[in-house]
C-alpha cells in the first residue's frame, strides 16, 4: 500500500514537471487597430514622428470654437446665439443668478482638448528622446523645442480661461500630476517653456525632422514663432523688457503684411475640420452676432468694420439683439490666427509706450491706423492716452481673435465692457474643471 | 542512483504502454424495465480500462482478468447498475432503471474528467437532447434553453429571425465587459460574437440618449443545430467553472453533440412544417376627425376626409405574413467496436412573420470515434453550416426609418400602399413609407461556418491499481459572416435630400479561433475504500478576428454594389488574443461517500496587460453522501448528500482596454496620429469572481423523487469600468478595476415520476430560482447607464443597492430621492422564475410541455410612448392608467414625459407554456417492423399571460447588454408557433 502510494506521488510528481515547463510564454499583442502610444515612443519611425507633429496640429484644433466662444462672448465682442443651448447667453454673460458652471462644456471642453495636445507634444518628446529613425542631434533637439512650443501654447490658452485659478503645468506622468499653479507662476512657467524651447531653435540651422504648417520647417525661422509667443506672455506679465527681446527675434515686420503669421488650418476634407467660427451670413438659431457697441464705438471710416456684416434681419435671443453678423471669416476653411504680425506691431507698441518710447510707440499705432483707412493718432502721447489708444486699436485689429477680455482683464478695465442687461456680470475667469 | 532509475522507469512507461490480458470470459444482455434489449450500455470492469458495450440485441462479451471485482453497467439516462463478477455465472441479464433525477449522468468535474452526479459536489445543470428539442422544433439552440435549468436569465431579444437571445447565469456577473457565458462545443471553444451590422448609419439610434448601437444582431451561438445535440451541461458560476478560469466568469455551457453507438445503423428522418404568427396583437387605434384634428392638425384632417373613411390594418399587413416553417432533418448513425459514426444532416426554412424575414439555414455534422489499437482512440467531430437570416429593420432609431417607427407613426387611415405600377407614395406624416422600406431593403446576416474537433486517448499504463492516461484535444472553428444591409435610393428616407441617396452596408467579419489542450489523467485505486484521481494539462486558445463595414452611400440607380457609390467609409476592427495556462486537479473518493476535489488553474493572455503573468483560479469541493455510512437504514431516504463548493474564475476587460492608440486625425491633407480619450491600463486585472456553492440533494423511495436544493454566494470583484479621470493628464476617461458586485441566490430542483405503470408514465422536473444582486463596492460616484436618461428611466449603478435598479425623474408623489432628483421605479431581475416540465407517455402516445412564470422583473417601455407621440397608440384613449380618469392613457403617458418616468417602467412577469407537443408511436408492425414511425403536432409559446403592455416583455433593444438588456424601442415582435411533425426510423 505505501509503496503504491510512492509510485503515485512518483507518477504525479514527474507528470507534473513535465507538463508545467512546457507551458510556454505568452508574447504581448500589440493594438491591431491603432499605433500604440507606449509602442512609438521606443523607436518611432520618421513617419511615425510626422504623424504625431501632425496629431499636434490637428488637435489644436479641437474644441477651438468653444474656447474662442468663451473669449468673445465674455470680452462682449459677439453674442452666440443658440437654440439648442441656453447657456451661451445666460451663463457666460452672468445673465441674472447663473454662473459660469465648472462641469459644462463651456470650459470642460477647450480645457481638455488642449491637455490633450499636450500629452501628445509630450509623446512626441519621448518619441524624438529614444528614436533611432536617422535625424541628426540638431534636429532631435530641434523637433523636442517644437514640442515645447505647441505645449506652451495649449497651456498659454488654458491660462486665459483660468487666469487667477492657474493652471496645471506639469502633467507629463499622468498618474502624478503637478499642482496648480498661481497666476505669476504659470506666466513664469509658460514664458520658461518658451524660453527652453528657444535655446535649442535659435541658432540652430537644422529643419526639423518633421514637416509643419507652423511657420517654418527650419529651427532656426521656427525660433521666430516662438519667440512671438514669448513676447505675448511677456506683455502679459508686464515684463516689457522681455517682450521687447523676444518682440525683436520674432517675425515682427513693422513693415510688413499684417496677416504674416502662424494660422490654424482648415479643409473641407473628409475627415478633416471645418472652421468651428464660421457662420453663414443670416443665419438663424445657431449664430454669431457682433456686439452693438462694436459697430457703434468705431471711429468713422475704420475700413476694419468689414469684419461684421449687415443682418437682412436683426438677431434676437435671450434680451438680446444685433443687426450685424460676426463676419471675420468668410469661408467655413478660412484659417484662424494663433498670432500675426498686426499683434506683433501693436506689442511693439505696447512695450514703447509702457518704456517711455512714444515716438516709437505712435509710429507702430499709426501703421495700424493707416492699413485701416484711418488718419494719424493725433491723441496726447502720455503712457496712459497711449495705452488706450493701443488697447482700442487692439480691439479693431484683433477683433473676434480673443484678445479684448484679456486685454481688459490684464489692465484691470474690465468694468468698462457694455452690461447689456440689468444683472449681467462680466467674469475674470473660468472655474477650474469638476474633474481635476 | 536509483531514485533515478524509478524515474527514468516512469518516463519509459509513458512511452511503452502495458497492459494486463485478460482470461475469464463473461457475456450476458441489458435490458430495460420492460425488457426491450438495450444497445450502447457500457458494461466495465469497475476502476480498470476493461469492458465493452452491448450490440443491437443488447448482448455483450468480453473477457476479464479473474473473477473478482465488480462489472459496472452504465448507460445515459439509466441509473448505473452494478453486478459483483463473484455472483455471475457464465451469463447474465442486467436490467437498468431509467434516472429520472438524473443521478447517474456523469457531469464534469475537471477538463479532462466526469463524475457521476450523485457523487457530484455542485449543482451542474444539464439539459438532454430530449429536453432540448424532444417537445417541439427549435428556431435555434440558445432559444431552446429557457426554463429547462434553474439560475439562468434568458432572453430573446426579439422576435427576429435568426436568434438574438441574452443569457445571464446567476446574476449579473459584469458592468462593461463580456457578460455571455463561453460556449463549449465538444471540447472546441464556440465563438458567441453579436456582431453589429452597421445599421445605425441610417437609423442614427446611437447618438441621441444613448450611445450603445442598437441593431438588433444576432448571436453566433444561433449557428448551431439544437437537433444535432446530445446534452448540454451548464456551469453556472465560479465553484463549477474554476476550471475553464480566465474566460469563464459569466459560466459556461459545455455542449456534447450525439455520437454513433455500437449497432447495425440507425436511420431517422423526420420533417417538419408550421406556421408562426405574431404572439400578441396590440390592435389600432380608432380614429373620428376630431382625434385626427389633435393629432395632426389642418393637414392630418385633408388627409383624413380625402382617405373617405379607408382604413388599413397595417398591423396585419406588416406582421402578419401567414410565416410557414419547414424543417428536415437526416441522421444515420451506428458502428462497431472499432469504429462508430454519427452523421447529421438538417435543412431549415422558417420564414418570419413580416415580410421578407426570414431564417434559413443548412447544417452538416459528422462524428466519428475510432480505435485504433488497444491503447489509442481517438475521435473528429466536424460540422458545417450556412445560414441566411432576413432580420427586417427593427427596434430605435432617430430618423425615422425602422420599420417599427415607422408603423407606430402612420395612422390607419393612411394609404401607404404601391399603385398598379409599383410606385410607392411617400407617408405625408412619417419619414418612411414602411410597406416600401419592408419591400425593399435588405438587412441579411449569412454564415459559413466549419467546426472541426478531434480528442485522442492514449492509455499509456494500466498496471494493477494505476491507469494512466493522455489526452490530447484541439479545436477549431471558423467562420464568416456576411452583413448586408442594402437601402436602395428610392426609398422616402433616402431620396429627395432625406438620407444619402441610398445606402449599401456590407461588412465581413472573419474569426478563426482554435484551441489545444493536453491532459494526464492518473487513477490510482488506492485500496476498495479509497480512489484517487490526478490530472494535470496545459491549454491554449487563440481568437483571430476581423471585422471589416464598408458603408457606401450616394449610389447609382438602385445598384447596391460598393463601385456603384459616390462615396464610401470603411471602418475595421480586428481582435487578436493568445491564451496559455495550466490545470491541476486533484480528486479523492472515499467509498463514494466522501468526495473531495481540489483544483487550480493558472491563465496568461494576451488580454492582461501583463501577457505573460499566471493568473491563478483555484477551486475545491467536497460531497459527503450521508447514506453511505453504514449505518445508514431509513430506507425511505435512498439518498442524502450534502455539498459544498468553492472556486474562482475570471473575465477579461473589453479588448483594447489595455491599450492606450493614437487614433488618426486628419489635417492639412494627411493624417496624423493624436493621443484617444480614453486611457488604457496596462495594470488591469481580470474581473475576478468568487463563488462558495452549497447545498444538499435528497431521495426518496428509491430516488423516484429527488431534490436538489443549492444556495450560493457569488462576488464579483475587481469590476472593470471607463472612469472619468482630471483632463490635464490629456485623457478623459481610463479603465480601473472600481467596482464588486455580490449576487445570492437559491434554486430548487425537484424530479418526480408521478406515475409510473405499464401503460402510464407521467414524470416531471419541477425547477425554483431566486437571484438577488447587489453593488457592494463602487469607488466611483453612482452613475446611470443604459436606456435613453433618467426622462425615460435608466439603470442606476450604485453602492448597496441592485446592479439593474431602475431610476428616473419623478414627482413627489414618486418619492423622489432629494440628492439626485430620481426616484427609483423597479429592477430588471425577476423576483424569481419556475418552471415545469412534464413528459406523459401514455400507451404509443406521448405528451409532454414547459411551463414557465417568471415573476417580477421590469422593463422600460418606450413602444407605447412614441405611439402616444404620434397619436397612434392601440390604447389611446382608454383610460386605465390614469387614478384619477381624467386622462386617457396617452394624455397620461404624455403628460408624465419630463416630470416622471413612471408609466415607462413596466412589470414584465409573464407565464408561458412556451413549449407543447403530442405525438404518437405508430405500431411497427404496421410497417412490417422496419421502420418506427412516429407522427405529432407541436406549438411554441402557445399560451402566454402577461399584463405587459406591449408585444412581448421578453425583449431587448440593446440586445445581450450587461445591464441594460430589458428596454423596448418598437422591436420585432414576438412569435407563436404550431408544428406538424413526423419521423421515420429504421
Amino acid at each position: 500500500m505505501r509503496i503504491q502510494f510512492r509510485i503515485y506521488i512518483k507518477v504525479i510528481s514527474v507528470s507534473m514537471s513535465l507538463f508545467l515547463f512546457s507551458a510556454c510564454k505568452v508574447e504581448p499583442i500589440l493594438d491591431p487597430n491603432n499605433p500604440n502610444a507606449s509602442a512609438i515612443v521606443i523607436n518611432a519611425s520618421l513617419s511615425e514622428l510626422q504623424n504625431l507633429a501632425d496629431g499636434c496640429e490637428s488637435g489644436m484644433r479641437d474644441a477651438l470654437g468653444f474656447y474662442y466662444d468663451d473669449l468673445n462672448v465674455i470680452g462682449r465682442e459677439y453674442y452666440r446665439f443658440s437654440s439648442s443651448d441656453p447657456r451661451l447667453t445666460s451663463d457666460l454673460l452672468g445673465k441674472a443668478s447663473a454662473v459660469l458652471d465648472n462641469n459644462t462644456f463651456y470650459i470642460t471642453n477647450p480645457y481638455s482638448a488642449r491637455y490633450r495636445v499636450v500629452r501628445n507634444a509630450n509623446i512626441l518628446i519621448d518619441a524624438l528622446t529614444s528614436t533611432k529613425a536617422p535625424i541628426t542631434e540638431a534636429q532631435r533637439k530641434a523637433g523636442i523645442a517644437y514640442a515645447k512650443t505647441t505645449q506652451a501654447y495649449q497651456l498659454l490658452s488654458v491660462f486665459n480661461l483660468l487666469y487667477n485659478n492657474g493652471v496645471r503645468v506639469d502633467v507629463k506622468d499622468p498618474d502624478k500630476l503637478g499642482p496648480f499653479l498661481n497666476l505669476q507662476q504659470s506666466m513664469d512657467a509658460i514664458l520658461a517653456l518658451l524660453n527652453e524651447a528657444n535655446t535649442d531653435l535659435k541658432n540652430n540651422t537644422a529643419d526639423l525632422p518633421f514637416t509643419t504648417t507652423l511657420y517654418s520647417k527650419n529651427a532656426a525661422q521656427f525660433s521666430k514663432f516662438n519667440r512671438a509667443l514669448a513676447a505675448r506672455v511677456a506683455i502679459y506679465k508686464q515684463d516689457w523688457t522681455t517682450a521687447n527681446s523676444a518682440l525683436a527675434e520674432s517675425f515682427l515686420d513693422l513693415n510688413g503684411d499684417l496677416n504674416t503669421g502662424v494660422y490654424h488650418l482648415f479643409s473641407s476634407a473628409g475627415g478633416d475640420q471645418l472652421n468651428p467660427v464660421f457662420y453663414p451670413r443670416n443665419s438663424s438659431g445657431e449664430t454669431r452676432v457682433a456686439h452693438p457697441s462694436f459697430i457703434t464705438n468705431a471711429e468713422a471710416g475704420d475700413k476694419r468694420l468689414n469684419k461684421v456684416m449687415i443682418r437682412t434681419a436683426a438677431a434676437f435671443s435671450d434680451g438680446l439683439q444685433s443687426n450685424y453678423d460676426f463676419y471675420l471669416y468668410k469661408t467655413n476653411v478660412d484659417p484662424i490666427p494663433i498670432i500675426r504680425n498686426e499683434e506683433l506691431i501693436l506689442i511693439y507698441a505696447e512695450v514703447k509706450a509702457q518704456t517711455s518710447v512714444p515716438a516709437d510707440a505712435v509710429s507702430a499705432i499709426n501703421k495700424i491706423r493707416k492699413a485701416a483707412g484711418l488718419a494719424d493718432y493725433s491723441g496726447a502721447t502720455d503712457k496712459n492716452s497711449l495705452i488706450t489708444e493701443i488697447l482700442k486699436q487692439r480691439r479693431y485689429s484683433l477683433f473676434g481673435e480673443g484678445h479684448r477680455w484679456i486685454d481688459l482683464r490684464r489692465y484691470n478695465l474690465l468694468s468698462q465692457l457694455p452690461i447689456d442687461r440689468t444683472g449681467d456680470d462680466v467674469w475674470q475667469q473660468f472655474p477650474i474643471p469638476a474633474n481635476e | 542512483m536509483r531514485t533515478e532509475t524509478k524515474q527514468l522507469f516512469y518516463l519509459l512507461a509513458f512511452l511503452f504502454p502495458l497492459s494486463v490480458f485478460a482470461q475469464v470470459p463473461i457475456s450476458g444482455t441489458v435490458v430495460d424495465v420492460n425488457s426491450s434489449p438495450l444497445v450502447g450500455v457500457s458494461v466495465r470492469l469497475r476502476s480498470t480500462n476493461i469492458g465493452t458495450v452491448t450490440d443491437a440485441s443488447g448482448r455483450f462479451s468480453f473477457s476479464v482478468p479473474n473473477k473478482t471485482g465488480t462489472l459496472e453497467f452504465t448507460n445515459i439516462g439509466f441509473k448505473t447498475q452494478t453486478v459483483s463478477l463473484k455472483d455471475i455465472a457464465e451469463s447474465i441479464t442486467v436490467t437498468l432503471q431509467e434516472d429520472i433525477g438524473k443521478l447517474d449522468e456523469v457531469v464534469v468535474t475537471g477538463l479532462a474528467s466526469s463524475i457521476k452526479r450523485s457523487n457530484a459536489a455542485n449543482a451542474v445543470a444539464s439539459v438532454s437532447a430530449k429536453q432540448l428539442t424532444g417537445t417541439t422544433v427549435q428556431p435555434t439552440m440558445d432559444a431552446a434553453l429557457y426554463g429547462k435549468f434553474t439560475g439562468s436569465n434568458i432572453s430573446a431579444n426579439s422576435g427576429a429571425p435568426g436568434g438574438g437571445i441574452s443569457i445571464k447565469l446567476r446574476g449579473i456577473t459584469s458592468l462593461v465587459a463580456n457578460s455571455q457565458p463561453l460556449f463549449i462545443v465538444d471540447g472546441v471553444y464556440y465563438d458567441n460574437s453579436s456582431v453589429v451590422p452597421g445599421l445605425n448609419l441610417i437609423s442614427k439610434a446611437a447618438g441621441q440618449g444613448s450611445t450603445a448601437f442598437q441593431d438588433n444582431q444576432s448571436n453566433r451561438i444561433a449557428d448551431l443545430d439544437p437537433d444535432d445535440i446530445d446534452r448540454i451541461e451548464i456551469l453556472k458560476g465560479a465553484s463549477a467553472a474554476a476550471i475553464y478560469g480566465s474566460r469563464a466568469a459569466a459560466g459556461v455551457v459545455l455542449i456534447t453533440t450525439k455520437r454513433g453507438k455500437t449497432g447495425k445503423p440507425s436511420i431517422e428522418i423526420s420533417t417538419n412544417i408550421g406556421q408562426q404568427w405574431q404572439l400578441k396583437k396590440l390592435g389600432q387605434r380608432q380614429w373620428d376627425e376630431a382625434k385626427v384634428q389633435t393629432a395632426y392638425g389642418n393637414t392630418g384632417v385633408a388627409l383624413y376626409r380625402a382617405a373617405n373613411g379607408q382604413i388599413y390594418d397595417y398591423e396585419k399587413e406588416l406582421y402578419g405574413h401567414k410565416a410557414l416553417m419547414k424543417n428536415l432533418r437526416m441522421s444515420v448513425s451506428g458502428g462497431n467496436e472499432q469504429t462508430k459514426y454519427y452523421v447529421g444532416f438538417t435543412n431549415k426554412d422558417d420564414e418570419g412573420i413580416v415580410e421578407r424575414t426570414g431564417y434559413k439555414k443548412s447544417s452538416f455534422r459528422i462524428n466519428l470515434d475510432q480505435k485504433v489499437t488497444k491503447f489509442i482512440d481517438f475521435s473528429v467531430n466536424a460540422n458545417y453550416v450556412s445560414s441566411t437570416a432576413d432580420r427586417g429593420f427593427f427596434n430605435n432609431d432617430n430618423t425615422g426609418a425602422t420599420l417599427g417607427v415607422a408603423y407606430i407613426s402612420t395612422p390607419s387611415w393612411i394609404n401607404l400602399f404601391p399603385d398598379a405600377n409599383g410606385n410607392y407614395p411617400d407617408n405625408p406624416l412619417a419619414s418612411s413609407n414602411f410597406l416600401q422600406t419592408r419591400d425593399l431593403m435588405t438587412n441579411r446576416e449569412k454564415v459559413e461556418r466549419i467546426l472541426l474537433g478531434g480528442n485522442a486517448t492514449w492509455k499509456i499504463l494500466n498496471i494493477g491499481k494505476h491507469n494512466l492516461r493522455f489526452i490530447a484535444r484541439g479545436g477549431l472553428d471558423q467562420y464568416s459572416l456576411n452583413t448586408i444591409a442594402a437601402f436602395p435610393r428610392e426609398l422616402q428616407f433616402e431620396k429627395n435630400g432625406n438620407g444619402t441617396n441610398g445606402a449599401s452596408i456590407n461588412g465581413t467579419t472573419l474569426t478563426k479561433g482554435t484551441n489545444f489542450a493536453g491532459f494526464l489523467v492518473h487513477t490510482f485505486e488506492a485500496s476498495s475504500n479509497l480512489s484517487l484521481r490526478t490530472q494535470v494539462g496545459v491549454t491554449a486558445e487563440n481568437l483571430d478576428q476581423d471585422i471589416v463595414i464598408n458603408s457606401a452611400t450616394q449610389l447609382i440607380g438602385t445598384q447596391t454594389n460598393l463601385g456603384q457609390a459616390g462615396a464610401i467609409q470603411v471602418a475595421e476592427t480586428k481582435t487578436l488574443q493568445h491564451d496559455k495556462g495550466f490545470v491541476v486537479q486533484e480528486e479523492v473518493n472515499h467509498r463514494d461517500m466522501l468526495l473531495l476535489t481540489l483544483g487550480v488553474r493558472g491563465d496568461k493572455s494576451s488580454r492582461n496587460g501583463d501577457a505573460d503573468k499566471l493568473y491563478y483560479y483555484p477551486k475545491g469541493s467536497l460531497a459527503f453522501n450521508i447514506h453511505k455510512l453504514s449505518f445508514w437504514n431509513f430506507s425511505a431516504i435512498s439518498l442524502l448528500k450534502l455539498r459544498g463548493a468553492y472556486g474562482q474564475s475570471g473575465n477579461f476587460a473589453p479588448f483594447g482596454a489595455i491599450y492606450s492608440p493614437l487614433v488618426p486625425a486628419v489635417f492639412n491633407g494627411t493624417t496624423g496620429s493624436l493621443i484617444t480619450l480614453t486611457r488604457g491600463n496596462s495594470t488591469l486585472k481580470p474581473e475576478r469572481q468568487k463563488e462558495l456553492e452549497i447545498g444538499f440533494d435528497i431521495g426518496i423511495l428509491h430516488d423516484r423523487i429527488t431534490l436538489e436544493a443549492t444556495y450560493y454566494k457569488k462576488d464579483v470583484e475587481d469590476l472593470i469600468l471607463n472612469v472619468a479621470v482630471p483632463t490635464s493628464s490629456g485623457f478623459a476617461l481610463a479603465w480601473r478595476n472600481v467596482a464588486a458586485i455580490q449576487n445570492k441566490g437559491i434554486e430548487l430542483a425537484l424530479n418526480a415520476t408521478i406515475i409510473d405503470s405499464k401503460e402510464l408514465r407521467w414524470t416531471q422536473t419541477t425547477n425554483f430560482w431566486k437571484n438577488k444582486a447587489k453593488v457592494t463596492r463602487l469607488d466611483v460616484p453612482a452613475f446611470n447607464t443604459g436606456g435613453f436618461g433618467a426622462t425615460l428611466g435608466t439603470y442606476r449603478v450604485e453602492q448597496g443597492k441592485s446592479p439593474t435598479q431602475i431610476v428616473g425623474k419623478g414627482l413627489a408623489a414618486d418619492k423622489v430621492d432629494p440628492a439626485t432628483g430620481l426616484a427609483l421605479y423597479g429592477d430588471g431581475e425577476p423576483d424569481f422564475n419556475l418552471s415545469s416540465y412534464h413528459d406523459i407517455i401514455y400507451k404509443n402516445f406521448e405528451f409532454s410541455f414547459l411551463l414557465h412564470w417568471k415573476k417580477g422583473g421590469d422593463n422600460i417601455n418606450l413602444t407605447n410612448l412614441l405611439s402616444d407621440l404620434s397619436g397612434t397608440s392601440h390604447d389611446y384613449d382608454s383610460r386605465t392608467l390614469d387614478p384619477t380618469g381624467q386622462k386617457t392613457n396617452a394624455e397620461y403617458r404624455v403628460a408624465a414625459l419630463g416630470s416622471s418616468a413612471r408609466p415607462f417602467i413596466e412589470d414584465a412577469s409573464y407565464f408561458r407554456v412556451r413549449e407543447m407537443g403530442l405525438s404518437y408511436r405508430m405500431p411497427k408492425s404496421w410497417f412490417r417492423n422496419i421502420a418506427g414511425v412516429k407522427v405529432g403536432v407541436s406549438a411554441r409559446n402557445l399560451i402566454n399571460v402577461f399584463k405587459y403592455s406591449s408585444y412581448d416583455p421578453e425583449v431587448s433593444n440593446f440586445g445581450s447588454n450587461a445591464i441594460s438588456s430589458s428596454v423596448e424601442v418598437t422591436p420585432f415582435p414576438s412569435s407563436k408557433s404550431v408544428h406538424f411533425n413526423l419521423s421515420v426510423n429504421f
